[in-house]
């Protein structure tokens, strides 16, 4: 690869090679919650003297060329302006022990704290390339939000290309790729509870969890309070005094359009009688119970 | 900076000055929550926001028995819990290999984490469950060794998958009560123990009062998230109006008993394993009054002949040890039926909670449907 060309067309030239020769190539980047999460704790935890942390990304590939990044764990690493230094062994040591308890996960990268990629950041996208191959690595910059003033926390997914007429492990271009943040439907309430733990009024980021029924409470009684603040808009634009936003009107026409014709009575009077049914029939048999147990202490004695 | 070191300090909510890291001394309101013997009783648990995506995330990727071990520290009655790792799933049979294995496994993950600075003193464990039965002989037997190995016992946490794919995330925290540990130390789940003890399913455990807790920095970047941006289009599709990486959601709204067939064959197939428990202990108690029975005949039957023998001017039989003769077998254990027992209340319990809601979402739609 001894071509002498400015490094743009050289690093399209390396795309465009790696889709020939390799599997798959990394074509945008998912991040769980708890991989975030993990990272945000390791940040807490470091040492005064650390100015960024690194660690390991633990995902899945898909053949897109999707990479899920869905857990993370810390790696030890010091760094000065001459030399960089990595705790391999604790890389091994985690890497088995999360392979164990879940073996579809393989490495897919490396993250670091803060936005600032430099010479070491090339070093160790190298040696986490090594780990990776086929598939470059992934490298996850956080940003926390508490670094830099006037920017907000994010994260940012890089693939490197190598750089130079000789490629060298402490040259290479980081090449953006999409990042977005990726949970199941059914993990949802676990973030809805930490957000609401977030903003909880009752103190700083504590909350309880609560029952099904007050949650219900909780989504109802919000419906209401923005059906209340829709039929304000829509009578003060009634009256006049506010002009009406027409994005606004097609979709309050569209959101309220929605027929509820087809809930016929009867189908709903039978499903009423069943979930009654259930809900007794729950009430009894944990009653039974209790006096079974009940029972079993007053027998013989 | 500042904000960060400040966000890296342990909690510090009952003392109003945070001593800096390096000092020595404490602050003097820290002395009453300093207990070195474990002296102060655990009145809450606080879950870190990352220990509850963490067990989630497990309890989803490994179906319904995901366990792991709880890390974290305890204060003035707070027991905060801020880390925790998986567990590899044991297979059925425990070999001593396994579980060797399992031991090295949890040593080798405690020492790595204490290389990167995290907590790694054990408080208890987590434990994922369906539909709210989490009565089994493992987690009791799990928390009964932890019980003597761990500072204040430890706690469990157990994670309901249900309720949480049901838009509704459920931690509960227990702990074992005095009389089950009593109980337990002795080996005897016989009825007359149980009587002794007040033992029922419902006291087996007790429950600790969860807090869940998100720390400042974690605040921050969810606030970020849950921020919604205006799509730059005009006249977006309402379902692209705004975008956010964590929409607000409405599933605890959805129509329709989600789930309740399942939940009531799972009812009914618990309360098949109780009835074939009791017959089972129905069937040993049978027995043991057949046994005792006889014995006492043969007693009776030897005492009239002796009475016989002395009035003929014999020497007595000896009375041999009814005990050899006769095998009166051991009371059987109750244990298994009560965690039965428990199991059906958990389950009826989510039964009712989840029929009760689905009461409130038909009406509201009824009511909706109407105006």
């Amino acid at each position: 690869m001894s071509f002498g060309r400015s490094s743009a067309v050289y690093i399209h030239q390396q795309a465009l090679s790696s889709t020939s020769n390799q599997a798959t190539e990394v074509s945008s980047v998912t991040i769980h919650p708890v991989a975030l999460f993990s990272i945000l704790d390791h940040y807490l935890r470091r040492k005064d003297e650390q100015a960024r942390v690194i660690g390991t990304l633990l995902g899945t590939v898909l053949d897109s060329g999707e990479v899920e990044v869905r857990s993370s764990f810390a790696v030890p690493h010091s760094e000065s302006e001459q030399q960089v230094a990595i705790d391999g062994d604790h890389h091994r040591t985690m890497y088995e022990l999360h392979h164990r308890v879940n073996p579809k996960e393989v490495v897919v990268g490396w993250y670091s704290t803060g936005s600032n990629l430099n010479a070491n950041s090339a070093l160790i996208q190298n040696l986490y390339s090594q780990e990776t191959t086929p598939l470059q690595a992934v490298h996850l910059a956080i940003n926390t939000g508490l670094e830099e003033s006037g920017k907000g926390a994010g994260v940012k997914a890089y693939i490197s290309s190598p750089v130079g007429i000789s490629p060298k492990p402490e040259n290479c271009v980081f090449v953006p790729v999409p990042v977005e943040l990726r949970f199941r439907e059914t993990e949802k309430s676990g973030l809805d509870l930490l957000a609401s733990a977030s903003s909880a009024a009752t103190g700083p980021g504590i909350t309880q969890p609560i029952s099904d029924l007050e949650a219900l409470e909780q989504s109802i009684k919000s419906v209401t309070t923005m059906l209340d603040r829709v039929l304000g808009y829509v009578r003060s634009v009634l009256a006049g005094e506010v002009r009406g936003d027409p994005a606004v009107g097609r979709y309050l026409l569209d959101t309220f359009a929605a027929s509820t014709d087809d809930l016929e009575q009867g189908g709903f009077n039978a499903s009423l009688q069943d979930t009654l049914m259930v809900s007794y029939l729950a009430n009894l048999v944990r009653s039974q119970a209790e006096i079974s147990s009940r029972l079993a202490l007053a027998a013989t004695s | 900076m500042a904000a960060a070191i400040a966000a890296s300090l342990p909690t510090v909510q009952t003392a109003p000055t945070p001593a800096a890291p390096r000092q020595e001394t404490l602050p003097a309101s820290w002395n009453k929550s300093i207990d070195a013997e474990a002296e102060i009783p655990i009145t809450t648990v606080q879950i870190d926001g990352l220990v509850t995506t963490k067990i989630i995330k497990h309890s989803l990727d490994s179906g319904s028995n995901a366990h792991g071990l709880l890390l974290g520290l305890d204060l003035d009655g707070v027991l905060e819990t801020s880390n925790c790792f998986p567990l590899p799933n044991q297979s059925p049979d425990e070999d001593e290999k396994s579980v060797k294995s399992v031991g090295r496994y949890q040593s080798q993950m405690l020492r790595s984490l204490s290389e990167v600075g995290s907590v790694d003193s054990v408080v208890g464990f987590y434990q994922s469950a369906k539909l709210g039965a989490f009565f089994k002989q493992s987690l009791v037997e799990a928390q009964a060794i932890h019980q003597e190995k761990l500072r204040h016992g430890g706690i469990v946490i157990v994670h309901d998958t249900t309720t949480t794919s049901r838009g509704n995330a459920s931690f509960r925290a227990f702990r074992l009560t005095k009389p089950f540990i009593e109980a337990h130390r002795r080996h005897n789940f016989s009825s007359a123990s149980l009587i002794n003890q007040r033992l029922t399913f419902s006291n087996i455990l007790e429950e600790i009062p969860v807090k869940i807790r998100t720390n400042p920095l974690l605040n921050s970047v969810l606030g970020t998230l849950t921020e919604s941006h205006r799509s730059p289009l005009s006249c977006a599709l309402p379902s692209e109006a705004t975008t956010s990486a964590i929409p607000p959601t409405y599933s605890t709204l959805d129509i329709g008993s989600v789930g309740l067939t399942r939940n009531l064959e799972q009812l009914i197939e618990a309360v098949d394993n109780h009835k074939v428990e009791e017959s089972n202990l129905a069937y040993l108690s049978r027995q043991i009054a057949r046994e005792r029975l006889k014995a006492d005949q043969y007693i009776t039957k030897r005492r009239e002949e002796n009475a016989a023998r002395i009035a003929q001017g014999l020497a007595p039989l000896p009375e041999e040890n009814i005990s050899r003769l006769f095998k009166i077998p051991p009371e059987p254990s109750r244990l298994e039926s009560m965690l039965l027992l428990g199991q059906i209340d958990g389950f009826s319990k989510s039964l009712a909670s989840a029929s009760s809601s689905g009461l409130v979402t038909m009406y509201a739609v009824k009511a909706s449907s109407e105006a």
